[in-house]
């Protein structure tokens, strides 16, 4: 499918999304050969999983480039209840 | 008539009296209160501005009192004021008296807005400019990153609505980093500070901004009325979602961003998918692929179904059967052939012999008889008629029939052909004629 494919981990979660996007949308297309199809089908199932764990993994990194951020005490427990 | 003179008449005599006419009274009164020029802070109860009218009609109060006040159409267009019910309003004008009604009436010379009606209006003006510059025009907003990595964050660092954003994003999509400048959010600094704060998230890397703080009170919002403010906003290379924390009112930042959310949350969230979103996409996206790859493998296997049964594999010498074909008939047609032309030149022959057998029985028919006739005149001549005749032949001992006597020297035998046999003799003498 692609010519030069990028390094799962080197891409951004839109890219990898948008990526995703593109190989469903070709799969279903029914053009392609079936080694290729196979192909798209390797790659969409590893930028999806590697999707899902970037959102399970992810910790919200926020850098304070002015000012100074005062915690709030509660965050940590409202956000282990939430998620 | 009569009636109307009687009753004039009977005025003038009561003004003999030391009393006035109700016109006299009004107009002394008219000309008492119109001496002076006053100022006067209400708010703005009742408003009749209608198009045909000559002058602006309108009530002003407060907790105890309530004035109608009416203000000439060429004063009231300059002002430039929209009269609207509850604006407090500061007015300079005087009282007169409107004697056909008995009326009294504030005449209004000027108006302005009061207190906050006067931050208002200054926001309307600002809000009038930059509509007019068409930077509030829907057609400028731009559409939000989905998937933003970057989000910048503007507002106060100490305040619930840095938390709120911060726990929706953590919650909603925690893939993305937030670049957050902490930058006052009230007083006359606030607007430099946002757009300061702007300025250094974008040049950071966000994608999209988030300029947010919680709720307050008109005056609270002013910094995010600031013209200033809303130029930077309109020019920012990144969309911006203003999540200022009023519902009612909208502040000029609203209407320059790309979008206005109503609480710093709703900001939040509209620059981030939801993750009950973000699951059911991906695993919508999940089954699509297994899908579209089965589906690829069942059409190729059916292909290889369809091929492997065409004729062709499902029986190989059809692969040859046409010349397979060709050459069975060329044999046959061979077999056929060289008999039937046998055959033919058998009969051919047949006829030919057939003829032949008659021309050759006719041909020695007449030989035959020439034969005859020659066979007889041949008696005739025969060397055997004449050695009956007494004539004899003699051969040398090489056989030839000798004409001279050189032909069988002395001491040579000669054989003497006799018409009943013959005698071999020696020669013992020659004697040549």
């Amino acid at each position: 499918m692609d010519q030069e494919q990028k390094p799962i981990d080197d891409m951004t979660f839109r890219e990898a999304m948008a990526e995703l996007d593109g190989i469903v949308a070709t799969l279903e297309g029914n053009t392609l050969e079936l080694e290729d199809s196979l192909k798209g089908y390797e790659r969409g199932v590893a930028l999806l999983a590697s999707l899902q764990k970037r959102l399970a993994d992810a910790e919200q990194k926020v850098s304070v480039l002015m000012g100074e951020l005062s915690g709030e005490k509660d965050d940590e427990v409202r956000d282990t209840t939430l998620s | 008539m009569a009636y109307e003179t009687a009753w004039g008449q009977q005025a003038e005599t009561l003004e003999q009296n030391g009393a006035l006419s109700v016109s006299a009274a009004m107009a002394q009164a008219k000309r008492a209160l119109e001496g002076v020029t006053v100022r006067i802070i209400g708010e703005v109860s009742e408003v009749s501005v209608k198009p045909g009218y000559k002058a602006a009609y309108f009530t002003v109060k407060d907790s105890s009192a309530a004035l109608p006040c009416m203000m000439w159409n060429n004063r009231y267009r300059e002002a430039g004021v929209q009269l609207a019910v509850g604006q407090l309003v500061e007015l300079t004008g005087r009282f007169t008296l409107y004697a056909a009604k008995g009326r009294m009436n504030f005449d209004v010379f000027s108006i302005a807005l009061a207190g906050e009606g006067d931050l208002r209006l200054k926001v309307a003006n600002i809000a009038k400019k930059l509509r007019a510059e068409g930077l509030t025009d829907p057609a400028r907003k731009r559409p939000l990153p989905v998937f933003p990595e970057r989000i910048g964050l503007v507002t106060s660092p100490r305040s619930a609505a840095v938390h709120d954003v911060l726990r929706t994003l953590r919650r909603r999509f925690p893939v993305a980093e937030v670049l957050l400048a902490g930058v006052p959010v009230e007083g006359a600094q606030a607007p430099i500070g946002i757009i300061e704060g702007l300025r250094c998230v974008v040049s950071a890397g966000a994608q999209v901004v988030l300029v947010v703080r919680g709720g307050g009170s008109f005056e609270d919002m002013m910094p995010f009325n600031d013209e200033f403010l809303a130029r930077a906003i309109a020019a920012c290379p990144v969309p911006v979602v203003t999540g200022i924390g009023h519902e009612v009112d909208t502040a000029i930042a609203d209407m320059v961003s790309d979008v206005r959310a109503s609480t710093p949350t709703a900001a939040a969230e509209a620059v981030s998918p939801s993750r009950e979103n973000l699951e059911s996409l991906m695993s919508s996206r999940a089954s699509s692929l297994s899908a579209s790859a089965s589906l690829a493998i069942e059409r190729a296997k059916a292909r290889v179904t369809r091929a492997a049964e065409r004729p062709m594999f499902a029986d190989p010498l059809m692969l040859f059967a046409s010349e397979a074909q060709a050459i069975d008939l060329a044999s046959e047609r061979l077999s056929r052939a060289i008999p039937a032309r046998l055959q033919r030149d058998s009969q051919l022959i047949d006829t030919a012999s057939g003829r032949l057998l008659r021309v050759g029985s006719s041909l020695t028919e007449r030989f035959a008889y020439q034969m005859a006739t020659s066979a007889a005149r041949l008696d005739d001549l025969s060397p055997v008629n004449t050695l009956a005749r007494g004539y004899s032949i003699t051969r040398n001992e090489q056989g030839d029939i000798m004409r001279h006597v050189s032909q069988a020297p002395v001491g040579s035998t000669v054989e003497i052909t006799l018409s009943d046999g013959s005698l071999v003799c020696d020669v013992i003498e020659s004697h040549k004629k």
